[in-house]
């Protein structure tokens, strides 16, 4: 092998091993070192105090609320995106006509910007003249506070969700129903198991590794929600809907206290990394069926 | 027969916020700022896509175009060369899984987490509030979902073509770019059309990494409509149209694509 030879994988990866180092190696390495620091309005004047702003974040009370905002949102939506995933791919197993166009408008909301999804609810939340509300209203109903009401208001955003991205756990799962072989069920038919017997004994089985990498993604992506309480309610009402997310920007962007800003960030990257290792630990046991 | 009307029913039911988007856009304000339930605008108008256009927003879509662009390109310039070494060389010490691992973690990784220092180095290099710097910024989403689509597709191009154009001595940048590339083409425009999809969409780094009205991204300028009145819902709507026609478009485009990326985890 020529030394040539060698050098050239590395000249490959050297365009990407730049972008790498300079945006997510070194600003990691500085939320680490940063998360060590109290910082005085900005990053001048830092003085080290070691773990200080990992206790001031175990103290405040915001940012307990923040994560069991953030834990709770990221739980139900992703249960109720994997189960409605589930659903759709097994309504449209079997084929019919126009299947494929019905495929691709239920994907439709799953492209649409964050901010147009957000602006679209945020109208049909609106208490008085919102559009949920008035259809609630012409059949006699009550309306609802959607997004006033501190107990609700997170709730509304996991529809919100759902609705945005129940049509990608759809097409893992879906994925994943294609692959199973027809002949299973011949075989099942024949020894005289019903659909509810099929669907318990195979379908789920098989597509276990499926609805895992289903729960999986939307969990990671769930775990960020920022976009939708930026906008749609901006944390509240009162601490309400706060994510951890919200926090660091908060804490970072607004109050410039960079140091507890990083040790949040720290948490979330944190609990990123471990996420990560159950991912690529799943891809590899994919890999070596 | 339930069941395909079933299909259809839930399509439709996902269909009507937008239904309702395109409909609002064509409303004058006294037909939404009202309790009807009606979906449809009685006496349609263009008024709220002419104070748009009037009020350059046609600028606002450029900025989202040239970012668009630019996170693509240099997606693709530097995440090719990258998959291309990952998938076809032995790298010294599994440093193939390292880099792999890295990039998934770079890629679960909420953005905000690495705001802050982000927003220095960009600062350090004068690139604050500006394209440029949101193009780099956006790599941090971008780079790692192309280097993984692309590894990938680069994986199923068979070597031996490559074996054969080496015995004709052909050398490695004309093996990449006359066998390589073109046999690529569909997953390049796949992930080409992804990372587009990604950057039009992306929020958080240009609300945070630009600051001028006339420089923001249509994402940012939609935030900054939804909160500048509680009822600009006709303006908001043709924005949000206009903003969603050209992901909409996209999709029937990467629908294949786009049940390939997920399935990663069979190749």
């Amino acid at each position: 092998m020529t030394a040539s030879r060698r050098l050239l994988p590395w000249l490959l990866l050297t365009p990407a091993l730049l972008i790498f180092a300079g945006l997510t190696l070194y600003p990691l390495g500085r939320t680490l070192a940063l998360s060590l620091f109290a910082t005085d309005y900005g990053f001048e004047n830092a003085k080290f105090v070691g773990l200080e702003n990992f206790r001031e974040l175990w103290d405040s009370r915001f940012f307990r609320q923040a994560v069991t905002n953030t834990v709770l949102f990221t739980v139900v939506s992703t249960v109720l995106e994997v189960a409605a995933g589930l659903g759709l791919a097994l309504l449209l197993d079997r084929a019919f006509p126009g299947r494929t166009l019905v495929m691709t408008l239920l994907l439709a909301p799953f492209v649409l910007s964050t901010m147009v999804v957000t602006a679209i609810w945020r109208a049909w939340f609106h208490f008085d003249l919102g559009f949920l509300n008035n259809l609630l209203r012409a059949i006699g109903l009550p309306g609802v506070p959607w997004l006033f009401d501190p107990n609700l208001a997170l709730w509304s955003i996991v529809l919100v969700d759902v609705w945005q991205t129940a049509p990608f756990a759809f097409l893992i799962i879906f994925a994943g129903l294609r692959l199973i072989p027809q002949d299973v069920y011949e075989a099942a038919r024949v020894d005289g198991a019903g659909p509810w017997r099929r669907f318990r004994d195979m379908t789920l089985p098989l597509l276990a590794p499926y609805l895992f990498v289903a729960a999986l993604l939307r969990s990671v992506d769930s775990f960020k929600l920022f976009d939708k309480v930026y906008a749609m309610t901006g944390g509240g009402p009162g601490q309400a809907t706060e994510t951890v997310s919200m926090f660091v920007y908060r804490q970072g962007f607004r109050f410039f206290d960079i140091g507890l800003a990083s040790a949040a960030a720290v948490v979330m990257i944190a609990v990123a990394g471990l996420l990560a290792v159950v991912y690529a630990a799943s891809l590899l046991k994919g890999a070596g069926r | 027969m339930i069941r395909i009307i079933a299909a259809f029913g839930l399509c439709a039911l996902s269909l009507i916020p937008m239904v309702w988007m395109v409909a609002t856009s064509f409303k004058p304000p006294a037909e939404y700022v009202s309790t009807s339930i009606a979906l449809w605008p009685q006496d349609p108008t263009l008024a709220h896509y002419r104070v748009l256009l009037d009020g350059g927003m046609w600028r606002l879509g450029l900025n989202s175009i040239v970012v668009a662009l630019g996170t693509v390109s240099l997606a693709l310039l530097a995440g090719l060369p990258a998959a291309y070494a990952l998938a076809r060389f032995e790298l010294p010490r599994r440093f193939d899984i390292v880099f792999l691992g890295f990039v998934l973690v770079i890629k679960l990784a909420p953005p905000i987490a690495l705001a802050i220092p982000l927003y220095q180095v960009l600062r350090a290099l004068g690139l604050l509030d500006t394209h440029l710097g949101l193009i780099l910024a956006n790599q941090i989403l971008a780079l790692p979902f192309a280097i993984w689509m692309l590894l990938g597709f680069v994986r199923d191009v068979p070597y031996s073509f490559e074996e054969a154009a080496m015995l004709d001595g052909a050398g490695f940048v004309k093996r990449l770019v006359e066998i390589v590339v073109p046999l690529l083409m569909p997953g390049l425009v796949a992930t080409a059309v992804f990372v587009a999809i990604m950057s039009w969409n992306e929020f958080l780094f240009a609300l945070l990494f630009i600051q001028t009205p006339s420089k923001f991204t249509l994402p940012a300028f939609i935030a900054t409509l939804i909160n500048e009145d509680e009822t600009l819902w006709g303006k908001l709507s043709a924005m949000g149209l206009i903003a969603s026609l050209p992901v909409l478009l996209a999709v029937g485009l990467v629908r294949r694509g786009l049940t390939r990326e997920v399935s990663v985890d069979q190749h």
